[in-house]
This record gives structure tokens, sequence and C-alpha cells, in this order.
């Protein structure tokens, strides 16, 4: 096995240099040589992925040429870089040589073998072009599986907002919620368009407890959204177009769903339910947040801009996305990303439209940073070498204009929904990871600069 | 380590604008779309195998019409009007549990036995039975899921009166055969109502006109030439194109009829400067190519060599008495298809070769261009084999088998590959969330107009 005779000779050369250089204590100098073993291990390990194929064409290179002196080449056209090429080249050399090939230059060859480590859409293939003689070259090839796709693993950047993974699905991810927390979720549930399932981390991975599907008569509209906010007296609720579940009250845990178009809530139940204290470094103003619902058009996917109650004198505003909303001494403005491309800001008295940089998700977050209120808006970012991807960043609304309060957090996707979490200080996004396709929802946590 | 990712190559032109642009906002409902296309095709019928297969084809069956299963931008076979399947007995009979609640435009509720009924009609020859809420289907072909997810293996429902009915995303509001097509949503699709209020499209305009239209914003989506393709981009115009998906080909209508001819042939394929003629006729576009399968496909395209040996050709030229002179029949309406002709004649001069262009219909070889049926090989192949009047052997292995069956329908000498072409188009920038499938049909179920009103 070429490959991994290539590789096992690096970490001990690597370790007895360490050794050398560095006057070590002997344990420490056990735990350097350990972690080279167990790195030359992984390197081995990874070299014999190639171990199968590069047997397979050297066999059969072999029953074309028969054991002997061949000129031997190998190019790669195909998007493996140049250590895999390196490798593989080996690989195939000892294999060959296991075989009784010996390498010489082309006059003195018997035949000359060119190989070519190519791909298609599925996986790669190795193609060998043998010429003896003048005769026509005989082609024989193989083909290796791709790599397995890889799931990004998202550094968070040490700025003012904060991501913390939280779970990936291939199929859309609506909303997470986070049912119990110990320094980290340890029970969160997550929404997709037929099922609410449930997740426990148990033995340093989520474990599913169950999986409650979801009733409804109508088709979903495209670009489905849809809401989980647990609730006091129950597990949680369930909104979606035109339908609403309720979970049990008592266990065994089931899920209720109606055809309804009651509106959803604006204003998560810590905010509704309870005193809170407005702009914290300011005084203390104890305030709770008045509820608001808006009504979902049931085949589509935005608000119809119905809200109940009003604000001020306003029970309808233009149809729009989401919605966000900033204490004010006496009001809450509230500002609402339409379908029109503009975000108004109602403050019950006037609404005035203006154009943000912004996607068409915003919402609120309550902090100790800042002025206390953060609104969350996604914007479309342009560019980084691997491409575009949606970004977050929070604001504040000193008046009616946004003053940028942190760096944007950006996403290798784009983001498909910005949901405030029910205790009120985080929010959950979802996004659809360009490379992967998956969907991965984050909480969205503002961390306050020193 | 990591594969060579043509998905991202399908839509490589149009990534940057797209992609910041969708994310602007959620999709928007409501709008008319304009498309324009250069087929003018005489039927809506997906499985009417009197229509030539084209893009366009492929993309309008897909408005109107479902597949069991269809395959996403990898490749990957996924649900559509069936759920679920499972091979029995040994993969020789594969059983398709059909959706629930789907009805077609005219308001008909699927059933297995519409499903079953038009699979029989669009493949005469496959063993198709409905049992309870499946489709049962005898067939050992290891690419049946992929045959499936073809147009033209579309559910068709057929009204009293014999008109298709489908479960796609839009019905048929006016259609003039030829000429124009409007299309509104379908309200109760079970995909979900498109966003889209309504589709018109334009038919049997040509390259030029086209792009006049989405010049005066009369068209949203058209159709760019590949020779095109370069021009366009350049002037900031937003473009998407596919992978080479189309070949270019010259196909004998015609056995070999003697060693001779095989020799004459086999000087004619010597002969083509294909890369001077890529360089200069198609401006770069495309890719030269001596293989019917493009290398994305295969993994061994480059193995076929694709440039001319004019010492040889004459070589073979010269060992033939007999000098025939034979016809090279193009679409003339096709421009690029007349100069590319005529510069194929002069290329088989140079080897000592008669070739005559001719836009008659009667021609003893013809320019032709071939969409690939399918990202599978397999069913790429055989489709190419078929549209040369051949077959492909039924043992579909590994990517040795592949390339033996490549092989052998090479050997037959009825197609002479040249070039693998992308297919193009060009859109308004109020356009979003448009995609092109692998196949080179676009997809206009989750389009959405940026300016729509609701």
């Amino acid at each position: 096995m070429g490959g991994a005779v290539y590789n096992s000779g690096i970490p001990n050369v690597s370790a007895n240099f360490v050794c050398r250089a560095l006057p070590l204590a002997p344990r420490l100098r056990v735990v350097v040589r350990l972690s080279f073993i167990l790195l030359g291990l992984a390197l081995a390990a990874r070299a014999a992925d190639w171990n199968e194929p590069e047997q397979q064409l050297a066999r059969k290179v072999v029953a074309v040429t028969g054991p002997g002196a061949i000129a031997f080449t190998v190019e790669n056209r195909s998007s493996l870089g140049k250590r895999d090429h390196e490798v593989i080249q080996n690989g195939l050399r000892s294999a060959l040589e296991g075989l009784g090939i010996r390498f010489v230059n082309a006059e003195q060859a018997a035949a000359t073998v060119a190989i070519s480590l190519s791909e298609n859409s599925a996986s790669y293939v190795w193609v060998a072009e043998i010429r003896q003689g003048l005769g026509e070259a005989v082609v024989v090839m193989v083909s290796a599986p791709g790599p397995q796709s890889s799931t990004a693993a998202h550094e968070s950047v040490p700025l003012s907002l904060r991501k913390i993974p939280l779970w990936t699905q291939d199929d859309p991810i609506l909303d997470v919620a986070v049912l119990e927390e110990n320094a980290t979720p340890t029970h969160i549930a997550v929404l997709d368009a037929e099922k609410v399932a449930f997740y426990r981390w148990q033995a340093g991975k989520w474990q599913q407890e169950q999986a409650l599907g979801i009733v409804h008569a109508r088709p979903w509209p495209r670009d489905l959204r849809g809401r989980l906010l647990p609730a006091r007296d129950h597990l949680l609720d369930v909104y979606l177009p035109g339908v609403i579940c309720r979970s049990a009250t008592a266990a065994p845990l089931t899920l209720n769903c109606r055809e309804t178009d009651d509106p959803w809530p604006l204003v998560p139940a810590a905010f509704s339910g309870g005193t809170i204290t407005i702009f914290p470094g300011a005084g203390s103003t104890s305030s709770a947040i008045a509820p608001m619902g808006a009504f979902y058009a049931p085949t589509r996917n935005f608000f119809t801009g119905a809200l109940t109650p009003s604000v001020g004198k306003f029970t309808t505003v233009s149809k729009f996305y989401s919605a966000a909303f900033l204490p004010r001494d006496k009001y809450l403005l509230w500002l609402f990303a339409s379908t029109d491309g503009h975000v108004h800001m109602v403050d019950g008295v006037s609404d005035q439209a203006a154009r943000f940089a912004w996607d068409s998700d915003l919402t609120t977050v309550k902090t100790s940073c800042g002025a206390g209120w953060q609104v969350l808006a996604a914007s479309a970012e342009a560019t980084s070498e691997e491409g575009t991807g949606d970004s977050v960043r929070a604001y504040e609304f000193p008046d009616r204009d946004p003053v940028a309060v942190s760096a944007a957090i950006d996403f290798s996707g784009a983001v498909t929904a910005l949901w405030t979490e029910a205790k009120g200080d985080t929010a959950i996004t979802v996004v659809k990871n360009r490379e992967t396709g998956n969907y991965e929802a984050f909480r969205l946590a503002v961390v306050c600069s020193q | 380590m990591r594969l060579f990712d043509w998905r991202w190559f399908v839509v490589s032109s149009m990534l940057v604008a797209a992609l910041a642009a969708s994310a602007e906002t959620r999709p928007q409902y409501g709008g008319v779309l304009h498309v324009a296309m250069r087929a003018a095709p005489a039927s809506l019928d997906p499985m009417d195998s009197t229509q030539p297969d084209s893009f366009a084809r492929r993309s309008l069956a897909m408005l109107m019409f479902d597949t069991l299963v269809t395959t996403d931008e990898n490749g990957r076979v996924q649900p559509s009007l069936a759920t679920s399947w499972q091979a029995l007995a040994g993969s020789q009979r594969w059983q398709f549990r059909v959706r629930r609640e789907v009805k077609f435009n005219d308001g008909t509720p699927l059933t297995a036995e519409i499903a079953a009924a038009s699979l029989r009609a669009a493949n005469p020859s496959w063993n198709v039975i409905a049992d309870a809420d499946s489709v049962v289907i005898d067939n050992s072909d290891s690419n049946l899921l992929a045959e499936l997810a073809l147009p033209r293996n579309a559910i068709v429902e057929r009204t009293s009166v014999g008109k298709p009915s489908g479960t796609g995303p839009f019905h048929v509001v006016d259609w003039q055969p030829g000429k124009k097509l409007a299309l509104a949503a379908e309200e109760n699709c079970w995909r979900g109502r498109p966003f889209l209020d309504a589709i018109e499209i334009e038919m049997g305009k040509s390259f030029r006109d086209q792009m006049t239209a989405l010049e005066l914003g009369k068209a949203d989506l058209v159709e760019v030439a590949p020779e095109q393709t370069h021009r366009i981009s350049q002037e900031g115009r937003r473009l998407a194109s596919s992978t080479p998906v189309e070949l270019l080909a010259l196909l004998f209508t015609r056995d070999v009829a003697s060693p001779d001819e095989k020799l004459l042939r086999e000087a004619l394929a010597l002969s083509v400067e294909r890369r001077s003629i890529r360089n200069v006729l198609l401006q770069g576009a495309g890719q030269a190519t001596a293989s019917i399968l493009p290398n994305w496909m295969s993994g061994y395209g480059f193995v076929f060599p694709t440039g001319a040996d004019l010492p040889r050709a004459r070589q073979e030229r010269d060992r033939v008495r007999s000098k025939p002179i034979w016809t090279l029949g193009y679409d003339g309406t096709d421009p690029l298809a007349r100069l590319l002709a005529e510069r194929i004649a002069l290329n088989a001069k140079d080897a000592g070769l008669s070739l005559q262009p001719t836009s008659a219909t009667a021609a003893d070889l013809r320019l032709v261009r071939i969409p690939l049926a399918s990202a599978d090989p397999w069913v790429a192949l055989a489709d190419v084999a078929s549209f040369a009047g051949l077959r492909i052997g039924k043992d579909q292995g590994g990517v040795e088998d592949l390339y033996a069956s490549e092989l052998a329908l090479l050997a037959a000498q009825r197609v002479i590959p040249l070039f693998h072409l992308p297919v193009s188009y060009a859109s308004a920038s109020t356009l979003k969330n448009w995609t092109l499938r692998p196949d080179g049909s676009w997809t206009l179920a989750d389009a959405w107009l940026g300016n729509a009103r609701q």
C-alpha cells in the first residue's frame, strides 16, 4: 500500500526533529510522540482512501503491459489538490512495483503509461493510456468515490454578534426553539414543513426524542415560513400559514393542529407577559410591551398588514415580511419590512417609509448592551472569493435612521428566517448553506464590547 | 480534497449578479413573466415523439407537468409525484408509491392508474401496472430512475377531448402552436402556488429578436446563441450558462456500407479543425470534442483526441479509389449552422474529400445539435445512440463499461462529435430565483419578479 508507506515516514522524522531540537521533559516528550503517532495514523488513514483504486488501476495496467519496464506519468486533470496528487502518484508507483513493474525512461521502456486523474459529476475517474510500440493506445480506467460532502465548520467571529450553531438538516428549517439549556442548549425543537422534531443533547450529540407531524389540508405556499413559540401552560405553539398547532398540556406529547387565520404574535412572550426594564442604562422605567399580533396570508409568504390590536391609529400597514419594535419613552416604534422593499416606521401617528440596505428579515432583541434594544437585520453582502452570502448586523435607532452597532456577521448562504427567541435577548437565524444546500439554524447573541 | 463542483459551473456566469440579487428580499408574488424562445413546438404534449427534443420543450414541459421522480442540481434523484420507491425481485421490478391529494390542472385527482397509463403511453415497451396506490414497473434498467425523471416521462392525463393535463405549477390559458403560449399560476399546485401570476412565451424568435426584446423590456428571459455569450457577458448583462449539455456533431444518415466508406468517414473525422472553428466561429464557446459524452459527465472525454490530423486524413482518403460527393445538411434557419457546415466542407476539401453543404432535408450527413437527455451518462449515451438510430448494450455497469459502450458507438461511424456547447440565457434584472437545471432547461416554478405588484 503505497500511500501508507509514503506517509508513515513523515511523522517519525518530524518527531525526532522536535525531540532533538527542544529540551522537553520526558512526559511532554511522550505526549509529543503520541501526538505525532496519532497524526501519522490520521494521515495514513487518509492516504488509505486511495488504496483500492490505486490497486485496481495498477492491476489493470499490468494486465495489459505485463511485468517489466515502463515509462510512467501521472497528470492531474481533476480538482484534487497537489498533496493528493502526490499521494496518489506514489501510491500508484508502489502498487505497480508490487506487481513487477520497473520505472525507466521512455527510450528504455517497453510501454508508456500516461495516467490522468480526472473526474465526472459523481466520482473521480483515473484513466491510464497505455502505448506499446506503434499501436493504438489501450485505455483502462477505474472510478474512485468522490469526497463526502464536507460540513463546513463556521468559526464564530469575535465581534459584537455571535452565532451559535444549533441544528443542520437537508429540509428547510422554519424555526428552532430552545426548550432547555445549561450554559448551552440541551433540548431543542426544530420546525420544518411536516413536523416538529425534538432533540436532546446526550452523550455529546443531539439525539432525537420525538417528532410530531403537522396536519394540514392545503398545500403549503412556496417560501414556507413558520414560528415555534414556547408557551407558558403548555410546551409550545406552532404558527404556519393558515394553520396553528398547539402541543398537549399533558403527557403524552401530541400536537393538535387546526386551520385558522388567527394572528401570529409579534412580541415575544418574555416582553409581553411580565415587567421588564427599558433603557437599563438611563434610569429605570418598568413597563411591559403590549402583545401585538399580525395576520399572515395563508397562501403567501408575508403578513397581510392587518394588526391586532392597532398601532395607534393604524389597524393595517403595508404587507410585510417581518417586523421589529423599539420601545420609546411613550410609545413603541414599529419597523415593518414591507413587500414593496421599504421599511415602514410606524409610531401610531405616522407611517414613514424608508429604504435601507436590508433584506426582508428583521427582528428585535433586548440586551444589556448599548441602548438596550437592537434591531437585527439581514442584508445581502456581495462578495468574498467564495461567493456571496447574507449577513446580519445589529442596529440602533437614535431617531429614524439606523446606526450600525455591530460588525456584520457573515453566513455562507441566504438567510431564510430570522426570529426573536422567546426570552427576547437572542434570535434564531436559519441559513441555506450555499455550498452544501443544507439548512443551518443558529442562535444569534449580541455580545457587549468591553 | 474537493471534487470539481459542476453545479457551480452551471451558473458560473450568473453567480455574482443573481445571488446578490436573490438575497435582496423574500420572494414576491405576482407579475407576468415574458419569455422568448427560438423553438416553435407544435405540441405541448411531452410524450409527442414527433417533436424533436429541445431545451425549450423540456422547459415548457416542466411548467405544466411533473414526473414521478426528479433530479436535483446535484443529479440526485428526488421524490416528485412518487413519494417513495423500492426495487423488488432483484431490481427487476420497481414500485413507486404515488403522492396523495394531488390534482391535475383540470381538477382530476392523480391516481396510480392514470400515472401507469401515462408511462405506458410514453414507453410502449415497458410493462407498467397500477397496484393500489402504487405504480409498478417491470424494468431491470439500472438507470430507470434517471429515465423517469426525463420530461418525456411526465405524468399526463388525457381529457375527454385528448388534451394533455398536468400537475405542474402552471396551466395553459392560451396556446397558439408554434407561436405563443400563455400560462397562469395553478392556485392549488401541490408544491404550492408559484410566485408568478402568469407566463407569456413567444416562440419562433431568432436570437437577435430575442435580445432586442430583452433590451426593450419586452422579454424577461431570452436565449443566447453560443457564439454571442462572450459579447453579452462583456456588455454586463445577466447571463447564465449551463455546463456543456448539447452535442454538435456530424450525423451520417445511414450505416457504413463498405470498407472504403469506413476509411472516408475516418478521414472526414480527422480533417475537422475543431479548435480553430471554436475560436473563430463559436467565439470560444463550448468545448471541442471527439467524444459523445462531455468530460464532466464521463471523466474520460480527454482520451479522444480533438486535433485535426490532415496527413493521416489524406492517407486514409488515398487508400480509397472512388471519390464520392457527400451532401452535408444543416438547419437553414440557423446562421451559425451554415457557417459551420461551410467551414467543415473546407476542412474536408483539404483532406481530399468533397462535401456539399445544403439546407435541404435530404443529405448524406447532417450537422446536428443533440441536447443531451440527462446528466446521467448512461441515459445521455443511450439517447444519442437512439438519435443516431443505434442502440447501446443493456449491460450498464461502471465507468469502463460506459467507455466501452461509447467506443462501440463511435466505432459504428454514424456520429462524428465536434463540440459540446453550453446553453445560455440572458435575463432582466427584475427576474429572480429562476434556475438552470443540469439538463439545460430552465425552471420558473420558484421564480419571481422583483417589481411585481401584489
